[in-house]
């Protein structure tokens, strides 16, 4: 026989007690609290981030000003290299074979190669 | 009627109603629990709240079992986090001296033979009966909660309840 089958008349009687206990107040306090704690845990989640927006926003006239200046770096870049590409296939065409062979291999490597 | 760990799961997922339910029905045992190990409705009733919206908090952490001793180890430790507080120590060992609940003579008057019967117990006692008597715990639970040894519990549950029979019968007697 389980040592808890000893006391069930007592039990009875503490559950007879605690049955009196009205559930609906009590429980509608605590629904409160934890709604009231979700609100204010949103308010400050939501303020650190619109603080965070804001200074995002600030930053971003510096940021476009770069991203400029590096999408002009490149752009020139890419002519550059055109140009060079031309320059260097014009005098001697295995300069091209060379390339073309670099590009085939970065491109197989590229396909093979698991993310 | 959905079971408790349906329910908590659906509270873990965020479901409040699901959450009120769980509130719903366990809150008679939290409260009288917390009740129970203060001597005090209003602290009871203070940590039976703090304790659900610790509850609400952990509800990811539930991995099944029985849900009534899931939440009242979260209570036994609010209580304790409640004494600490005001820096009292839980003696458990079996020469602890009777320690009465700091009552208004008002409500000694009202309080119930029950309640009465509880307050002739150690407190190592009065907390073994009011987990494993009252809120319904087996012995193994409480000493999982406690962190006391399953033989002090064993021990402390069987003396209380004799304790608290004896006080009943004087009571109905007188």
């Amino acid at each position: 026989m389980r040592d808890e089958e000893n006391y069930g008349d007592l039990a009875r009687l503490f559950a007879d007690e605690d049955a009196a206990l009205d559930a609906a107040p009590f429980t509608a306090n605590v629904m409160k609290d934890i709604r009231r704690q979700a609100m204010l845990r949103r308010l400050t989640v939501g303020a650190f981030g619109f603080a965070g927006a804001v200074i995002a926003l600030l930053q971003l006239p510096d940021l476009l000003s770069a991203f400029v200046g590096v999408d002009h770096t490149v752009t020139s870049a890419l002519a550059l290299a055109r140009t060079e590409i031309s320059q260097a296939a014009a005098s001697n065409p295995m300069w091209l074979a060379i390339i073309l062979g670099a590009a085939l291999s970065m491109a197989a490597v590229s396909m093979t190669e698991r993310t | 009627m959905r079971s408790d760990p349906d329910l908590a799961h659906a509270a873990a997922k965020g479901s409040e109603a699901a959450f009120a339910e769980l509130v719903r029905r366990h809150q008679a045992r939290v409260r009288g629990m917390a009740r129970r190990l203060t001597g005090s409705d209003a602290q009871g009733d203070d940590i039976a709240q703090m304790t659900f919206l610790a509850a609400w908090q952990k509800i990811g952490t539930y991995a099944g079992g029985t849900f009534s001793a899931w939440i009242c180890t979260i209570c036994w430790r609010e209580f304790l986090q409640w004494r600490r507080r005001q820096k009292i120590e839980i003696e458990f060992d079996e020469t602890a001296e009777i320690i009465p609940f700091d009552r208004s003579a008002n409500e000694t008057e009202t309080k119930m033979d029950l309640a009465r019967a509880l307050e002739s117990l150690t407190e190592a006692q009065r907390v073994c009966v009011v987990l494993c008597v009252a809120a319904g715990l087996s012995h193994r639970e409480a000493a999982e909660a406690t962190g006391w040894p399953l033989g002090t519990v064993k021990s402390h549950v069987l003396r209380g309840v004799a304790q608290l029979r004896t006080c009943l019968a004087s009571a109905d007697v007188a």
